[in-house]
């Protein structure tokens, strides 16, 4: 008992020193309710900061790609700039509009925002820091991510916005067509892991090496999926601003609009996360306690969700669905009977992950000649007609 | 290879990022704050580094031909203004913002009262061409927003901006000889 006050398992530590205190003169299902909701509120909490945190550095990070400086004036280096933020979101009018099917307006970003929320259950944050390790958590983590879905098509047809409506039908169209690869690619890091549980994929990368240095091919189908499904640049179909003006948040104000932003960054955080426990071997990483490498591998990759934001122009809704039925849900489904093969027939781990990787690489370049190919028969056959 | 395009795009915005945080480490202290009316930036763009300009603390000097409001000028010998009342720039001036009573003859002849209403004023700079003594110029000053409604600058303090605002020396004024 003596030495659980490490910084490694230091939440644990508080978690089970307060479940002690309580069991004094608590009897014991008053004290599991009362952990599994504070467990709960820490999740939501988690959530809440991520939003701050995440909102101040995406502005920051796209000041310092287009050579500005970005929110500097509120606090030292506009660190206080979310606070000002949210009590602006906090403060501002309530707005319903007259036609709107009021049940489903007020309905839908509660939706959005708890199916986000939900995803936190069973991402690793450590080592045994896992709100419900779940058998099925990958499994758990694709279903309840896509929840959201149905909240924006409430929020759309709620609206009563063609604006609004148009960004629901896109949501349907582009999230369920990249519901696909990511399950594909998913079904290929369970394969070598042998299970759905989050930790034990952890722990299989501890075993074979991170999943991303095995499969390069399969990470990249994955995080152009997952970047759609989170509805990031250059993917943000559904609050293009250019061509729907915000999507379906434009008839919403105030505390409203402010939980479709948590729902967004939340989705963002708990999409990088996922990803870092699927390829980036999740916690594990030497000297530093688990938590905080989790939490810098996160970071890392949200880093690089927003520079390729800041980087590349958002693409047509028939590019969209175009590049996601035609090259990646066939890539994935390649990248697929590759693994299965490779993980079936050779016994040996290491010479499985050398060839798995020679695989992905030829499945890369693969890709990459096909769509080369078919740009230049485009470009001839274009040529072709303008000559005649 | 088909898509490598897309790394060169990221490599581009990539070095802008750490271009910025390398210039300002390079202007370490002078970042946010600057020692009295003197710029630290120049206008000219930068090829790296951030181009935005820190408002109220970083100030863009204004072009030598910018006309912000009127300001008088001294005698650079007696230390006095070189004004003589002689209302040509009130004669001058299309709007009728300017306003001079004097008194005395011939040199002696000084300003008792100089009025200048800045907010009808619309800096054309008919006052400072009709001026035969150029005892008066147009300054560079340009922040002109105020609390209250009493926009009439009298003589003092066009003297005193006119110290403060006016770079050219004597006789080299713009637009003469």
């Amino acid at each position: 008992m003596e030495n659980i006050w490490t910084i490694e398992n230091l939440w644990n530590a508080i978690g089970t020193v307060l479940r002690n205190w309580l069991a004094g003169f608590l009897p014991a299902w008053l004290v599991t309710l009362i952990m599994d909701l504070l467990v709960i509120v820490v999740l939501l909490a988690i959530g809440i900061v991520a939003v701050l945190v995440l909102s101040f550095m995406e502005r920051k990070v796209a000041a310092r790609a287009g050579d500005r400086y970005g929110p500097n004036r509120w606090g030292p280096y506009g660190l206080l700039q979310p606070f000002a933020d949210a009590i602006k979101m906090l403060i501002k009018e309530d707005i319903i509009p007259h036609v709107a099917d009021r049940f489903s307006f007020n309905l839908a970003p509660v939706i959005v925002t708890v199916g986000a929320v939900m995803t936190y259950a069973v991402l690793p944050f450590g080592r045994d820091m896992v709100a419900a390790n779940l058998n099925i958590g990958i499994l758990y983590f694709a279903a309840v991510g896509s929840l959201s879905i149905i909240g924006l098509l409430t929020a759309g047809w709620g609206s009563r916005n063609k604006y609004a409506l148009i960004s629901a039908f896109r949501a349907v169209a582009q999230l369920i067509t990249y519901e696909v690869p990511v399950g594909l690619c998913i079904i290929c890091v369970v394969m070598l892991a042998g299970s759905l549980s989050t930790q034990d994929i952890v722990l299989a990368q501890q075993e074979r090496g991170w999943f991303f240095l095995l499969m390069p091919g399969i990470f990249i189908l994955y995080f152009l999926a997952a970047s759609a499904e989170m509805i990031r640049c250059p993917f943000d179909l559904l609050e293009a601003d250019s061509e729907i003006i915000a999507g379906h948040f434009i008839e919403y104000s105030g505390m409203k609009f402010a939980l479709f932003f948590l729902a967004e960054y939340i989705h963002l955080f708990a999409g990088s996360a996922m990803m870092v426990t699927l390829f980036f071997g999740g916690w594990l990483g030497p000297w530093l306690p688990s938590w905080l490498w989790f939490l810098i591998k996160t970071f890392v990759v949200i880093f690089v969700f927003m520079w390729i934001r800041n980087t590349f122009p958002r693409i047509r809704i028939d590019q969209v669905l175009k590049i996601g039925w035609k090259v990646m849900v066939p890539a994935g489904l390649v990248g697929l009977a590759i693994t299965g093969f490779v993980d079936k027939l050779i016994a040996d781990k290491l010479i499985a992950g050398v060839v798995l990787f020679i695989c992905n690489i030829g499945l890369i370049i693969g890709v990459s000649y096909l769509m080369g190919r078919a740009q230049r028969r485009k470009e001839m056959a274009a040529e072709g007609a303008a000559l005649r | 290879m088909y898509g490598t395009g897309l790394l060169k795009g990221l490599s581009v915005t990539l070095r802008h990022m750490i271009g910025t945080f390398v210039t300002d480490i390079r202007k370490f202290p002078r970042r946010y704050f600057t020692d009295g009316n003197h710029p630290t930036r120049s206008p000219e763009p930068y090829l790296h580094g951030t181009f935005s300009i820190q408002y109220p603390e970083e100030k863009v000097p204004m072009w030598p031909r910018f006309r912000g409001p009127l300001v008088h000028l001294r005698d650079p010998e007696t230390g006095q203004p070189r004004c003589t009342a002689c209302g040509m720039c009130e004669r001058a001036c299309p709007h009728g913002c300017i306003k001079v009573e004097g008194e005395g003859k011939g040199k002696e002849r000084k300003p008792t009262r100089y009025e200048y209403n800045v907010g009808r004023c619309i800096f054309c700079r008919q006052c400072v061409e009709s001026c035969p003594f150029n005892a008066i110029e147009l300054s560079r000053f340009y922040e002109l927003a105020c609390y209250d409604k009493d926009t009439i600058w009298d003589l003092p303090r066009l003297l005193e901006l006119g110290d403060k605002e006016v770079i050219t020396e004597q006789g080299q004024f713009w637009g003469e000889t």
